[in-house]
């Protein structure tokens, strides 16, 4: 099955660079185990064929026939994608040396400046599927190795969202999350305040936990991302409008888990609840504002930190 | 960013929902700057990363359902590997946006087979099509009246640039007409019209005409006239319609305001115009008369040997030497009232003969006391001399 498949790819691919089907099947099989076999071991072999079938034949060939030494491929990829590169470390870089550094590293990436087991270099170039193009391939790989980069010149600590969750509502417990501007200090007050705050924070964050993945990337990427509708849409796959109204069902949802959690687990009346959201309302309202002026102050001293 | 977020969020009852998320974003925002600062430990949360393949196939939207799935919920938990995807997304639909020109041409040609495709071309084709004969009908259904408009228009134009000489001329002149039986039924019954608004008298004559005898087509027929006797052809001639534009013609105004002409021709034409619609009553019942049949109101005026005499005689036309002898025109109005000459005596038009008149002597008593009540009457009397028949107020008068 997989010859033949192979054989058609080659076939459909304008210049196969000298790559022979015995060449190709490999990455075929490998292709086939990531994206179908993983997640569906009794994929049907025509939807097996369909996917061979939809594979970027003239990119693999060229990045096939670069692992392999051949120099014509290897001009041709540099020639061809050079401007692709640069453009990705640039908009992964902050500043145009870093950029220029990270550019020229990529190739080396890409060939692999160590040997496998076999003999052959362990760069990048062994983990292009041909499922996407090999463009998009290249700046996901320059993107990535940004990020690698970042972290080791600044140490930076990739955290997990779950443990961010956690972690936030126990920095909410120890401070208080919403300040309740005008200072009327009324201990007993403050403190209920601030008890109901954290449960309440701490019940949106078990709701959240328990959205769809999809629901709560749609959160992420609009509330943490700071991407807009349309953006956030794209990632997904969706129009605006369907994010539009995703968003506005996953609020809804989110209010009644949480009503749900702070009635069950804390104890609290459909009232409280009530007074609580209006609460959240009034006083975050009144936060967001002078968060809102000084967010370019913010952006500025975490470049400055970057930088 | 956050405030044009915030402006979009049309949710009244779930804006606290939204408040409560952008304040955990905040705070998640703090703390990682605070954990960036304070960890030095380069601990990292080790998890299954996507690898660059599997973020640009998530990215381009090539992945495998499953496997966009599972993809999915790491990008949810991942902050690193969702950032790069935001990124491909972002320049993979800018690169779109550069690829539109190129792939513009191709989907504009598929769009065209896509229209004339058979599924499409099904329902378009009888829909253009009755489209096309409810166009066409509306067309001829619109074009219909202004034929009609045309040929009314051509009637009407001709008539006025002939003056009275040169209508004689043409009416014997004219070559023997080829429209049809309906061509000419309208423009008679439109002359018929006008003049019965001219003449109210009429009216009566047009009562009696409109149970005509019986006509053929022969005899309407110009072509098989010229087969027929001189008389015969001369009175098949004046049923033609040549003539007809004669009798529905105004007069020139020429003719009535040229005050360049002599004198006489002044004083004589008040008389002209006055006799004038009263010659076109006679021509137009005279025509009356040979489309549909004798005048039998006519005939009752008369012995029926002079009604046909007479019919015959209007039918010819006074000849020259007619007209020399008469010297003057057969009918007059005089005090808005058109008489007719019928030998000695003019008799009103309105008058009919079976009708009591109140004889009344000139220079009597009578008469006297009639004109001074009516001074109408002794215009009249005055004007036209010899005996005159007048209805006055509902009244005949016959005044000799």
């Amino acid at each position: 099955m997989f010859s033949e498949s192979a054989g058609r790819l080659l076939a459909r691919a304008a210049d196969s660079h000298g790559v022979s089907v015995e060449t190709l099947i490999p990455r075929v099989r490998a292709a086939v185990g990531k994206y179908i076999l993983r997640d569906e071991p009794e994929a049907s072999f025509q939807g097996i064929q369909d996917f061979i079938d939809k594979l970027q034949a003239d990119d693999l060939c060229l990045i096939v026939a670069c692992e392999h030494g051949n120099q014509k491929a290897w001009t041709e990829l540099v020639e061809r994608f050079s401007a692709t590169v640069r453009s990705a470390a640039r908009s992964a870089s902050s500043n145009e040396e870093g950029a220029e550094d990270l550019a020229q590293s990529i190739w080396a990436e890409l060939h692999g400046l160590r040997l496998r087991a076999d003999g052959k270099p362990a760069g990048k170039l062994a983990y292009y599927s041909g499922r996407g193009s090999l463009a998009g391939w290249l700046r996901a790989v320059v993107a990535q190795l940004a990020v690698d980069q970042h972290r080791k010149d600044f140490r930076l600590v990739q955290t997990e969202e779950d443990a961010d969750f956690d972690r936030i509502i126990q920095h909410g417990q120890e401070q208080q999350t919403w300040s309740g501007h005008g200072g009327a200090p009324n201990p007993e007050l403050l403190i209920s305040t601030k008890l109901a705050g954290a449960q309440l924070q701490k019940a949106l964050a078990e709701s959240v936990k328990q959205m769809s993945a999809e629901d709560r990337l749609l959160v992420k990427l609009y509330y943490f991302d700071g991407l807009r509708l349309r953006e956030a849409g794209a990632v997904l796959g969706v129009h605006e409008a369907t994010a539009s109204r995703r968003l506005t069902r996953i609020h809804s949802e989110l209010r009644q888990q949480v009503e749900t959690v702070l009635i069950e687990k804390e104890g609290w009346t459909k009232p409280e609840t009530e007074r609580a959201f209006s609460e959240v309302a009034v006083n975050l309202e009144a936060d967001l504002e002078p968060l809102l002026a000084s967010e370019p102050i913010l952006m500025k001293k975490e470049n400055e930190v970057a930088g | 960013m956050r405030g044009h977020r915030i402006s979009q969020m049309k949710q009244a009852n779930n804006n606290e929902v939204d408040l409560l998320l952008q304040s955990i974003a905040r705070g998640r925002e703090e703390s990682a700057a605070r954990s960036a600062l304070s960890s030095g430990d380069g601990k990292q949360f080790v998890s299954e990363h996507l690898d660059a393949d599997e973020l640009n196939s998530y990215a381009e939207g090539v992945a495998p359902a499953y496997a966009r799935a599972r993809y999915m919920e790491h990008l949810a938990d991942c902050d690193s590997c969702r950032k790069i995807v935001v990124g491909l997304n972002q320049t993979a639909g800018a690169a779109n946006r550069y690829e539109v020109p190129a792939e513009s041409g191709f989907a504009l040609w598929q769009k065209l087979a896509a229209l004339f495709s058979p599924p499409v071309l099904r329902y378009a084709v009888p829909a253009l099509v009755l489209s096309a004969v409810i166009g066409i009908g509306f067309l001829a259904l619109k074009q219909r009246p202004d034929t009609q408009f045309v040929a009314q228009n051509e009637q009407r134009t001709k008539a006025p640039s002939l003056t009275p000489g040169e209508n004689d001329a043409a009416a014997n002149n004219a070559p023997a007409p080829q429209s049809t039986i309906q061509d000419t039924a309208q423009p008679e019954t439109k002359r018929h019209a006008v003049i019965e608004k001219e003449n109210p008298s009429v009216q009566k004559e047009r009562v009696a005409e409109s149970s005509p005898a019986p006509q053929t087509l022969s005899q309407l027929a110009p072509g098989k006239d010229a087969g027929l006797s001189a008389d015969s052809a001369t009175t098949a001639g004046s049923r033609g319609y040549a003539p007809e534009p004669k009798a529905a013609a105004p007069p020139p105004p020429a003719a009535v305001f040229d005050s360049a002409k002599s004198t006489d021709l002044a004083k004589e034409r008040p008389v002209k115009r006055e006799d004038q619609p009263r010659a076109q009553d006679e021509v137009s019942r005279a025509e009356g008369d040979d489309l549909h049949g004798p005048n039998r109101s006519k005939s009752n005026t008369g012995s029926p040997a002079d009604g046909r005499t007479a019919g015959i005689m209007r039918v010819r036309g006074p000849s020259a030497a007619d007209k020399k002898k008469t010297g003057e025109a057969s009918t007059r109005t005089v005090m808005g009232r058109h008489f007719a000459r019928e030998g000695n005596a003019w008799i009103d038009t309105a008058y009919e003969p079976s009708r009591a008149t109140v004889r009344v002597t000139r220079g009597s008593d009578q008469f006297r006391a009639l004109v001074a009540d009516e001074p109408g009457i002794r215009s009249i009397a005055e004007q036209l001399d010899g005996v005159v028949v007048v209805v006055w107020k509902g009244r005949a008068y016959r005044i000799q």
